[in-house]
């Protein structure tokens, strides 16, 4: 109790972007996803955290006061996985997986010099396993604004260049400052199937390398932990076992992420996941609509893409696609639906998907392939939030929380709805214009999955 | 005197083996161009077809073939091969099969045919007396680029007997047709979950090569007009350039472009092509007619198909695509013969016959792919493709249909000389069999 105040000093001094006093959000519908909807409700925000909410709450007397006829007040989003916030990681994390998939030769990640061929797993090839999202974020990413006018608040967000591309960070998409976004650390090792383009890349250029390699490399962390323990105890009289930064990295994740496509793959990733005795999250699943069987009896999670397999705007009209192709690409928006009739975890995730109009139609899309709006609103909340280890802290509207909400005038995820507030650590942003879509023909940035 | 004579005819047979007079009797003709004869006779003098019928009286002393229970033929014709330009693909040396840069009339096959390739005798073992001899795009260690290489235009094309010592002897058409490839715009190359290759191009970048490509051809075939008038004008100071000169027979419509064109578009783009520039087309190894169909039929557009034995062009595509390809030519009316477009395979231009008469096309017009409509194509039918009196003497002697596995070539005749069976093949099978 005594501490008490100084804790409230210490968050005082960190969110001095924090508005005096306390905001109400007066008399509007509440959705707070842990429970039933009020109807006609008040949220009191004050220091960036929930102070109260419910249907008979006072406003405080210092509060600044929202009148909230008309509108609704949800949790804010969360990007399940996501590159915001990461400037230098755009474009964002594959809906897609397998061969082929994010060979983007690596756009310069942080402190990556140019390495010779590499000739197996030894060389650690597309390995920057030690690289923290928590250290890389920047409230400068240019994508904050308009993604925030989408309703996210908060993305768990990953490096993504590479095999072990690095660790994830739960990040609040608002902040003075980088380490003012983060939330939460060690959010897992994101994991792409890359493969060395062409002949003489170096080791690995299949998608067996790829597989191989990474299962090499939890061995050798295995190996790793045991020497440092080993020599820990006994130091004196044993040799040193040699630093290794890329197993450091593999070892501080306690959670990888596994790209899986195809229903195929969805099969062979749980093995694999099995062997590799750390919790897995597969992502991507475009096809995941007939991979429920699977991810239900493996009590797996998955993290579905927003982001639907599309004709790629810049093909040959006169190259038809194939049956396989278009029956993905009709039928994936119906996987949040199938998997949560099927009873499987899972949360959605943006994909890339940066205006307003296009996450909500793509939203409207599972929905209309059967999903409850709820189940939608939850998977991109508080099912997020379990998912990753924060729900004391985000994914509903509870007292207590972080006070990221969203505010609209309309149900979330109706294409007319306005998103009229979103509030980030409890600072209130007006969303804007939202930016022009990409000039048709113009090259896109590569984002697997959407060459359908 | 007389004895004299009796002795000469004693050894007529074995001193001349290359003999190329005598009558072949008592088989079954099958001309092509008309009906098969029962019990028939094919009389050869100096190499050519002289006499063919029920009786036919040979002069005196004239070698007597006797063929009973067998079957003759006109010897087969594969329309797209590079025969004598490669031996091993892999090894360089072995391998003149084209040269780089865009535009290669000048070059002739021709002159580039080694004679002595193995490759010759295991092919003519199956009954394939001529071919054609096709440059192509270089680079690749030769092989037919199917949609790739460089070279737009290849090389001419030379139509060749497969005997001789020299490619003198074996010429029977020195520049039967102008290869060139068709530019198109490349499928892309990975189709599921997207994932672009890396150095893949995008369909706007593809797109731009191929409107370049277009218009590069028609410069060339601007530059090739205007120094066709030159020359007609006698000029002052006008040089003569191999590269255009080369191009005059194509211009004058006497030689035809073999447009290599896969894909419809390709197709429709070579039948544009045609009409613009007013040359004569010939479509090699189309993979696909779709609507191109009356197209090339109202044109008189033949075309050379390529291997009956491969996968449909798209995975959707039903699976026998390929084998009904010629019976959908057939159906269209475009006249049609078969190439190997290969070399160590070319042996099996019967059997790519054969498939297609398993998925519908009748067996004569896959015998005639094989013979009549390739020498059709090539503007030779005077010469060779079918039995008729004074054609050369081209003929495969077999114990039954030619287009069956099974069949044996028991006899073959080039120029009316008899050609030895021996080859490569028949050697290693031979030795191996032996083996203790």
């Amino acid at each position: 109790m005594k501490r008490l105040p100084i804790l409230v000093l210490l968050m005082a001094s960190a969110l001095f972007a924090a508005p005096p006093g306390a905001i109400a959000i007066h008399n509007a519908r509440v959705i707070p996803v842990s429970g039933p909807a009020i109807a006609k409700g008040t949220v009191v925000l004050r220091n960036g955290l929930i102070e109260a909410v419910g249907a008979d709450v006072t406003v405080p007397a210092d509060a600044w006061v929202i009148e909230g006829d008309g509108l609704t007040v949800y949790p804010g989003l969360i990007d399940a996985l996501s590159t915001f916030g990461l400037p230098d990681a755009a474009p964002a994390p594959s809906g897609g997986g397998a061969r082929g998939a994010t060979p983007q030769p690596a756009t310069p990640a942080p402190a990556q010099p140019a390495a010779p061929p590499a000739r197996g797993p030894e060389d650690r090839p597309f390995t920057t396993s030690w690289l923290k999202a928590a250290d890389l974020v920047k409230p400068t990413d240019r994508r904050l604004e308009s993604v925030r006018a989408e309703g996210y608040t908060t993305a768990v967000t990953f490096p993504n260049h590479g095999i072990f591309a690095g660790q994830g960070a739960i990040v609040n998409l608002a902040g003075e400052t980088s380490g003012a976004m983060v939330v939460a650390e060690g959010a897992g090792q994101y994991l792409t199937f890359t493969t060395t383009p062409g002949f003489g890349g170096g080791f690995p250029n299949s998608l067996m390398g790829v597989l191989a390699y990474v299962r090499q490399v939890y061995l050798d962390a295995d190996h790793y932990k045991q020497a440092k323990q080993f020599y820990a105890a006994h130091s004196r009289g044993t040799p040193r076992p040699e630093f290794d930064r890329a197993l450091e990295g593999v070892l501080e994740s306690s959670r990888v992420l596994l790209p899986a496509t195809r229903r195929v793959e969805v099969d062979r990733l749980l093995r694999f996941a099995n062997e590799l005795h750390v919790e897995a999250l597969l992502y991507g699943l475009p096809e995941g609509y007939r991979s429920a069987d699977l991810l239900k009896n493996a009590a797996a999670t998955a993290l579905v893409s927003l982001k639907w397999p599309e004709k790629a705007k810049d093909s040959d009209p006169e190259e038809p696609d194939s049956i396989r192709v278009l029956e993905v690409r009709d039928h994936a928006p119906s996987t949040p639906a199938v998997l949560a009739r099927s009873g499987v975890r899972f949360a959605l995730y943006s994909g890339g998907i940066d205006r307003r109009a296009d996450l909500f139609k793509a939203v409207k899309r599972a929905i209309d392939a059967g999903l409850a709006p709820e189940d939608a609103l939850r998977a991109m909340t508080l099912t997020p939030a379990e998912i990753y280890g924060v729900a004391d802290r985000l994914g509903s509207i509870e007292k207590g929380k972080i006070a990221n909400l969203v505010v609209t005038k309309g149900d979330l995820f109706v294409d007319k709805t306005e998103v009229k507030y979103v509030f980030v650590d409890g600072v209130k942003f007006e969303p804007v214009e939202e930016p022009p879509p990409a000039k048709p023909g113009a090259p896109e940035a590569s984002n697997p999955g959407e060459n359908q | 005197m007389k004895s004299l004579l009796v002795g000469f005819l004693l050894i007529l047979p074995l001193a001349a083996a290359d003999d190329d007079s005598f009558l072949i009797r008592g088989a079954t003709v099958h001309p092509v161009a008309s009906a098969e004869i029962q019990n028939g006779s094919v009389l050869v003098q100096n190499g050519k077809i002289v006499g063919i019928g029920r009786n036919i009286a040979a002069p005196k002393g004239t070698r007597i073939v006797e063929g009973k229970g067998l079957h003759v033929y006109p010897g087969m014709i594969d329309s797209a091969t590079e025969m004598g330009l490669s031996e091993i693909g892999a090894v360089r040396e072995s391998v003149d099969v084209g040269e780089i840069g865009k535009f290669d009339p000048q070059l002739r096959a021709e002159i580039a045919i080694n004679p002595s390739s193995e490759h010759i005798p295991v092919t003519r073992a199956n009954g394939i007396t001529s071919v054609i001899a096709m440059p192509m795009s270089a680079g690749g260690g030769g092989g037919f680029g199917r949609g790739g290489g460089g070279s737009i235009i290849t090389g001419q094309a030379a139509l060749v007997h497969l005997d001789g010592w020299t490619w003198e002897e074996m010429e029977i058409k020195k520049s039967a047709g102008m290869g060139m490839r068709f530019p198109i715009i490349p499928p892309p190359p990975g189709r599921f979950f997207g994932a672009d290759f890396p150095g893949a191009k995008t369909f706007t970048e593809s797109k731009k090569d191929y409107e370049t490509e277009l218009r590069e051809l028609k410069e060339f075939f601007e530059n090739a007009r205007r120094y066709q008038k030159a020359k007609a004008a006698k000029e002052k100071g006008f040089q003569t350039d191999l590269k255009y000169e080369a191009m005059l027979p194509v211009l004058e419509g006497k030689e035809p472009l073999i447009v290599m064109a896969s894909r419809e578009r390709a197709i429709r783009d070579a039948v544009q092509f045609a009409d613009q520039q007013k040359v004569r087309v010939i479509i090699a190894d189309p993979r696909e007619l779709g609507k191109m169909g009356t197209e090339l039929k109202s044109r008189n557009i033949p075309a050379i198909l390529g291997p009956t034995l491969a996968l449909p062009l798209h995975e959707d595509d039903p699976y026998d695509a390929a084998y009904t390809l010629p019976d959908q030519f057939y159906k269209a009316g475009v006249k049609f013969a078969f190439g190997s477009f290969d070399n160590q395979f070319a042996r099996d231009l019967p059997y790519q016959a054969a498939m297609a008469v398993a998925f519908g096309l009748p067996v004569d017009e896959a015998v005639k792919a094989v013979t009549l409509n390739a020498a059709q194509i090539w503007g030779v039918a005077d010469r060779i493709g079918s039995i008729e009196e004074g054609k050369s003497a081209d003929l495969m002697v077999t114990d039954g249909d030619p287009l069956e596995a099974k069949t044996q070539v028991k006899l073959l005749y080039i120029k009316g000389k008899t050609v030895d069976l021996d080859n490569r093949h028949k050697r290693l099978y031979e030795k191996y069999l032996n083996r203790p």
